[in-house]
C-alpha cells in the first residue's frame, strides 16, 4: 500500500501551498490516511460542488509521515527490545521520547512548524488500523497540540514529542492485546503519522469545533421507522473524543433527523445528553507530560460553551415549570444539546450531506463504512459552515443466516436471553465464563474491577481461551459510575459480552463509542439484559460451576460442557444456553 | 593536501575578484575583503619529552568579522602555510554569510606532525597556542574548532587553558567538544547530512527522483560516511567510494554496481576513513585505481576528500551521464575544471554551500554552549535542514534570476551580505 499517485510530496508550504494533502517519505500512508486519500478525489468531484456555498466540504489540510520513517526510527534508535518487552506503557513512551527522529524527517517538521501557528492533530495511521478489512479504531493514540507558542523551537519540540508518542502507542499494552486478539503480531504493524490542522474556532483558551460526529452507514439498533441501512449519526459539541471515548452523543437516523433519541422522561434525556465537551487547551497544560494523550486537551462544562457563544445554533432549553424542551437558548434553564436548528429546522443541509457522504464512501470502498467529521459554523448566522472530513473506516457485519425460535429463548437451559443482542452467528465451543460477582459489584469500585478483568483477560488470552464475559452497567464507559471503564484491549479475549444494566442507570448501550464499534467489528456477540427482564441471567447455575480463578470482584468458571451462543442479527434476538 | 603547484589562497582571491567585479564593488571594499583583516604568526617553543627544545610556527587569521564573532578551524599539519590558512579563513567568511549565520571567518593552525608528538607534547602545544592568542580569542571574538588532525581532545585542552586564563567557565570559547562536555549532538553527522539536504533540494529542482540516482564518492571520512548514509536512506545508490590507503601510499576506488553496503564497508574501515583493501575485496568489491571514482557511470559525483581533485586534466574522464557534482570538500574543483564542466551543462553545487552544514552545526554548538542548555538531536537536525534548504533556495533563485552558475550565485550572495555588514558598520 504505497502513496497513490494523486498524493503529492510535502513541499514545506503546509497552508499556503497548492496541495492540501501531502506525504513526507516514500513509504506507505497507513490505513487511516489511505482511506482519506481514496476518498479525496470523490469528495472534490461530487460533494464539494454540491454543497457549496452553504457547507464548505474538505479534508482538513494534512501531511502524512509515511511508514519508512517509523522503520528508520525503530532501527536507528534500537527500540525493538523495549518496544516488544512487557514494560509499562509509560516506560515504553519514555524510551521513545529519548530517541531521535530520522534526520531526513525533522527538516520538514521544522519547516511545517515555522508556517503553522494553529492547533494540530497528530494521529496514528498504521498499516492495520482502519485498513480496508479490519478496523482498528482507537487502538493507537491521537495527540492534539495547541501549536500556538511564540517560540518555534517550543512548537517544534511539542510536535516531535507528539510524533514519538504516536510511534510509542504502537507498542502499548492495549495495542499488543488488540493485535493478539486479531491474530496479528507487532511485526505486521508499521505506523504512519498524520499531522492535520484541527477544525475548530478559538474562544479564549479553548479551541474546538462546533460539533463533531461519527456517522455509520449501518445501524444495529434501528428505532421507529428507521431501517438498519439508513445508518446512524452521533453528534457532540467540541472534539470527537466525547463520542469515541466517552460514549456520549446525540444519536439520530439520517432518515429521521427530527426524531429524538429514545428516553423515558425528560429528566432521562437531560441526564443522558452531553453535559461536558472536550477542547484543545490553548493555555498552559495542567502538567507538562509528553506521554499523556490528553496533555493539551481539557474538558469543560456546557456553561463555558454558552459563554463562548457557540450554543446558539446547537442547543435547546429545558423549561422546568411546564417540564418542556423549548428550542433555542433565549430562556434560562438547563441546556440540552439536541442540535435542533440544524436537525429540525434545516439551518444547514447536514443530514443530506451525511447521507451523500456515507453513500459515496460505501460505493468507493465497496462496504459498510463509518466516518468521522467535525464542523464549524459561522457564529453570527450559523451558515456557511466548514465541514472537515476526518476519516473513514469499514464496518464489519456478519452474513450468517441464524434463526432463533421463541422456544429456544425459554427453559432451564438458558443462561442469558436477550431481544437486543448484537452481532450475528453461532458459537458452540465456549468453555470459559468470567463474570462480575453480583453480590460484590460496587459502582464505586469499577476501576478496580476493570484491573481485575485485565489480569484475567491476559491469562486467558495467553492460554488461547476465548471466554464469555458478564458484567454490570455500560462496558467501556469513561464514567466509572456508569459501568466498568475498560477499554477493548483489557477484555480483548471475550467472544461474547453480556451487559446487565444497573437499576439506577439507563439500559442504553454506548453505541457511539469506538468500544462499541470494535465489539461489532471483531464479531463479538453483545447481549444487553435488564435485571427486571422476564428472562434474567441464571446466576445460580453460574455460581455452581467449577471455579478456575476468583478475585475480590470477579470469578472465572469453567463449565464441564461448552456453551452454545446464537445471535440473529436480523431480529436482534440472542440466546446463550448451557443445556 | 592537494596536488603540487596549487595555491588555495590564490584561488580564494580569484573567486573574490570575479565576484567583486560582477557586483561592481568599489576599491576600498575590495581591499578590505580581498585579504584578511588580522593575521597572527608566532613561534611556539616547546620542551619535548626527551628534554630537548623544539620551535613550532603557529597561525591565526581572521578574514572578516563584520557579521559576528569569527569562526574557524585549527589544523595541525607539517605542510601548513599561511596561504592555506588565509584561504580557509576567507571561505569561512563566505560560508557563514551564505547560510546566514551571524559569524565571521577565521582559521588557524600549527605547522607540526602530530604523528610524531606524544600526547603531552600535543597538549602543551595546544595550551601554548591559546596562551599566545588569548587576547584575540573568545566566545564573542574568535571561536576555534577542530580541523585537519585536531580533535575533541585538543579542543578540551584549549578550552581548559582559556578558562584558566580567564578565571571563568566559557564553554562557548571553542566548538567540536565531546557531547556531555559542551559538544552538540549531531555535530559528527552535520557536514555530511547538510550536503545531502542540499543535494535533495537540487534533485527536486532537476526533477530527478533521488531513488533513481546513483553516486560515486571520493573520500570515506566523516563527511563522506554520513553523506552516504543519508543519501542511501533517501533511496539513492552509491556504487563507488574511494579513499587513501596509508599502507600502500596511494588511493583506491571500491566499486559495487548494485550499491555499496555502508555498514559492511565501515566494518573494514579504520578511524581515518581508510578502507582495508583485502577485506573489501573479500566482501566482493571491485578494487580500482583511486582516480577511477571520477570516471564512474553515475548521476552524481561527491568529492568529499581534499582540494584540487577535479582539474582540467581529468575533467574529460567524467562520464556524460553525470548531472550533478556536489562539493563535500573545500575547493575540490579547479577554476579551469569548473569552466569546462559548466560548458558541459553540469550542475556544480559549490563547497561553500554544500559543506556548510559543519560550520552551521558548530554555530549551533556555540549557541548551546553560551546558553549552557543543550538541544536534542531532532532539534539540531531540524534546524540544520531548514538552514541548508533555505540557503540552497536563495542560491537557486539568485542563479535563475541573474542567469549565473550556482557557484557565482553563492559567492555573490555571501559577499554581498558581508559587504552590507561592513558598510553598515562604516567600514566600507
Amino acid at each position: 500500500m504505497t502513496a497513490p499517485p494523486s498524493i503529492q510530496p510535502f513541499d514545506r508550504q503546509f497552508f499556503t501551498g497548492k496541495e492540501k494533502f501531502t506525504a513526507i517519505g516514500r513509504g506507505a500512508l497507513g490505513g487511516k490516511a489511505q482511506g482519506l486519500a481514496v476518498m479525496k478525489d470523490v469528495l472534490e468531484r461530487s460533494l464539494v460542488p454540491a454543497f457549496h456555498p452553504r457547507i464548505e466540504v474538505a479534508i482538513p489540510t494534512l501531511t502524512v509521515i509515511t511508514t519508512e520513517f517509523f522503520d528508520q526510527f525503530m532501527s536507528e534508535n534500537g527500540l525493538a527490545g523495549v518496544a516488544l518487552s512487557d514494560k509499562r506503557d509509560d516506560h515504553i513512551a519514555g524510551a521513545f521520547q529519548r530517541a531521535s527522529l530520522p534526520a531526513a524527517l525533522v527538516g520538514d517538521l521544522r519547516a511545517l512548524i515555522a508556517q503553522v501557528h494553529s492547533p494540530l492533530a497528530v494521529r496514528s495511521s498504521s498499516m492495520l488500523e482502519d485498513a480496508m478489512f479490519e478496523p482498528f479504531a482507537s487502538v493507537y493514540a491521537t495527540k492534539m497540540i495547541p501549536n500556538n507558542q511564540f517560540d518555534p523551537d517550543t512548537r517544534f519540540r511539542k510536535l516531535v514529542e507528539a510524533v514519538k508518542f504516536i510511534y510509542a502507542s504502537t507498542f502499548f499494552k492495549d495495542a499488543k492485546n488488540y493485535l493478539a486478539a486479531t491474530r496479528h503480531t507487532n511485526a505486521d504493524e508499521k505506523m504512519a503519522v498524520i499531522i492535520q490542522e484541527v477544525v475548530g474556532v478559538r474562544h479564549g483558551q479553548r479551541f474546538y469545533p462546533h460539533l463533531s460526529g461519527v456517522a455509520r452507514s449501518f445501524n444495529f439498533y434501528p428505532l421507529g421507522h428507521a431501517k438498519p441501512a439508513d445508518g446512524i449519526v452521533d453528534l457532540a459539541l467540541g472534539l470527537g473524543k466525547t463520542i469515541v471515548d466517552d460514549g456520549v452523543s446525540w444519536s439520530f437516523s439520517p432518515a429521521y433527523p427530527q426524531a429524538n433519541p429514545p428516553y423515558n422522561t425528560l429528566d432521562d434525556l437531560l441526564a443522558q445528553s452531553q453535559s461536558t465537551f472536550w477542547a484543545v487547551n490553548m493555555g498552559w497544560p495542567a502538567e507538562f507530560n509528553p506521554i499523556r494523550e490528553t496533555e493539551y486537551m481539557a474538558r469543560y462544562g456546557l456553561e463555558e460553551a454558552e459563554k463562548d457563544g457557540v450554543l446558539r445554533f446547537l442547543a435547546s432549553t429545558y423549561r422546568a415549570h411546564d417540564d418542556k424542551i423549548v428550542y433555542g437558548i433565549t430562556e434560562k434553564g438547563p441546556r440540552l444539546l439536541d442540535f435542533a436548528p440544524i436537525l429540525k429546522f434545516d439551518l444547514l443541509p447536514l443530514t443530506r450531506l451525511l447521507r451523500d457522504l456515507l453513500r459515496a464512501c460505501e460505493e468507493t470502498l465497496g462496504r459498510l463504512v463509518e466516518v468521522e467529521f467535525a464542523l464549524t459554523l459561522d457564529e453570527a448566522r450559523g451558515s456557511p459552515a466548514r465541514f472537515g472530513f476526518l476519516q473513514v473506516r469499514p464496518m464489519v457485519v456478519s452474513e450468517a443466516n441464524i434463526e432463533i425460535t421463541a422456544a429456544e429463548m425459554k427453559g432451564p437451559g438458558v443462561l442469558v436471553a436477550s431481544e437486543t443482542a448484537l452481532g450475528n452467528g453461532l458459537l458452540d465451543d465456549l468453555q470459559d465464563v468470567v463474570f462480575v460477582k453480583p453480590g460484590k459489584f460496587d459502582v464505586h469500585r469499577t476501576e478496580v474491577i476493570a484491573a481485575e478483568l485485565e489480569g484475567l483477560n491476559h491469562r486467558l488470552t495467553s492460554a488461547g481461551r476465548p471466554y464469555l464475559l458478564i458484567g454490570f452497567g455500560r462496558w467501556g464507559t469513561s464514567d466509572p459510575a456508569a459501568g466498568i471503564p475498560v477499554n477493548f484491549g483489557q477484555i480483548s479475549g471475550a467472544k461474547v459480552i453480556v451487559e446487565s444494566a444497573l437499576p439506577e442507570t439507563s439500559s442504553m448501550l454506548s453505541q457511539g463509542s469506538h468500544f462499541f464499534h470494535n465489539i461489532t467489528s471483531f464479531k463479538v456477540f453483545y447481549f444487553s439484559v435488564n435485571p427486571s427482564d422476564s428472562r434474567p441471567i441464571d446466576w445460580a447455575w453460574l455460581d455452581g460451576q467449577p471455579c478456575a480463578e476468583e478475585t475480590p470482584f470477579v470469578k472465572h468458571v469453567r463449565p464441564a460442557v461448552p456453551l452454545t451462543v446464537k445471535v440473529d442479527g436480523k431480529t436482534s434476538r440472542g440466546v446463550i444456553r448451557h443445556g | 593536501m592537494g596536488k603540487a603547484g596549487y595555491n588555495s589562497y590564490a584561488m580564494a582571491q580569484f573567486q573574490f575578484d570575479r565576484t567583486a567585479e560582477w557586483l561592481g564593488l568599489d576599491l576600498p571594499t575590495r581591499q578590505l575583503l580581498r585579504a584578511p583583516m588580522r593575521e597572527s604568526q608566532f613561534l611556539i617553543p616547546l620542551r619535548m619529552d626527551d628534554g630537548t627544545m623544539n620551535v613550532f610556527r603557529g597561525f591565526r587569521v581572521v578574514h572578516n568579522d563584520a557579521r559576528g564573532p569569527a569562526k574557524g578551524g585549527i589544523r595541525f599539519h607539517p605542510d601548513e602555510t599561511i596561504d592555506t590558512i588565509r584561504a580557509l579563513a576567507v571561505w569561512m567568511t563566505w560560508k557563514c554569510a551564505l547560510v546566514n549565520i551571524p559569524l565571521g571567518g577565521s582559521s588557524g593552525g600549527v605547522a607540526c606532525d602530530p604523528h610524531f608528538l606524544s600526547l603531552r607534547e600535543q597538549e602543551q602545544l595546544c595550551r601554548s597556542w591559546v596562551r599566545l592568542l588569548a587576547r584575540e580569542l573568545g566566545p564573542h571574538l574568535d571561536v576555534p574548532a577542530p580541523d585537519v588532525m585536531t580533535n575533541a581532545q585538543h579542543m578540551l585542552w584549549m578550552l581548559d587553558e582559556f578558562e584558566v586564563l580567564r578565571g571563568e567557565k566559557t564553554p562557548g570559547f571553542i566548538t567540536g567538544k565531546p557531547v556531555g562536555l559542551g559538544g552538540s549532538l549531531g555535530r559528527a553527522e552535520a557536514t555530511g547530512y547538510g550536503l545531502v539536504f542540499v543535494l535533495r533540494e537540487a534533485l527536486k529542482d532537476l526533477v530527478l527522483p533521488v531513488e533513481k540516482t546513483t553516486a560515486s564518492v571520493q573520500g570515506f571520512g566523516n563527511v563522506a560516511q554520513h553523506a552516504v548514509r543519508l543519501y542511501q536512506q533517501l533511496g539513492g545508490t552509491v556504487t563507488c567510494v574511494s579513499c587513501w590507503d596509508q599502507k600502500d601510499g596511494t588511493s583506491y576506488a571500491y566499486r559495487r554496481e548494485s550499491g555499496i553496503d555502508l555498514e559492511a564497508l565501515l566494518g573494514v574501515t579504520d578511524r581515518f576513513g581508510g578502507i582495508d583493501r583485502k577485506k573489501a575485496s573479500g566482501l566482493g568489491y571491485e578494487v580500482l585505481p583511486g582516480e577511477d571514482w571520477l570516471a564512474q557511470e553515475v548521476d552524481l559525483l561527491i568529492p568529499a576528500a581534499v582540494e584540487n581533485q577535479i582539474t582540467d586534466e581529468n575533467a574529460s574522464a567524467i562520464r556524460p551521464r553525470v548531472k550533478v557534482i556536489i562539493e563535500g570538500a573545500n575547493g575540490p574543483t579547479t577554476i579551469e575544471a569548473d569552466r569546462i564542466l559548466a560548458q558541459r551543462g553540469m550542475v556544480i553545487i559549490p563547497d561553500i554551500l554544500a559543506n556548510a552544514g559543519g560550520v552551521t552545526c558548530s554555530y549551533f554548538e556555540q549557541v548551546q554552549s553560551n546558553m549552557n542548555y543543550y538541544w536534542e538531536k531532532d532539534e539540531v537536525f531540524g534546524k540544520l535542514d531548514v538552514k541548508m534548504t533555505s540557503a540552497f533556495q536563495s542560491v537557486l533563485e539568485f542563479a535563475r534570476a541573474k542567469n549565473v552558475s550556482l557557484r557565482e550565485a553563492a559567492f555573490s550572495i555571501a559577499v554581498s551580505r558581508v559587504v552590507q555588514a561592513c558598510k553598515d558598520r562604516g567600514w566600507a
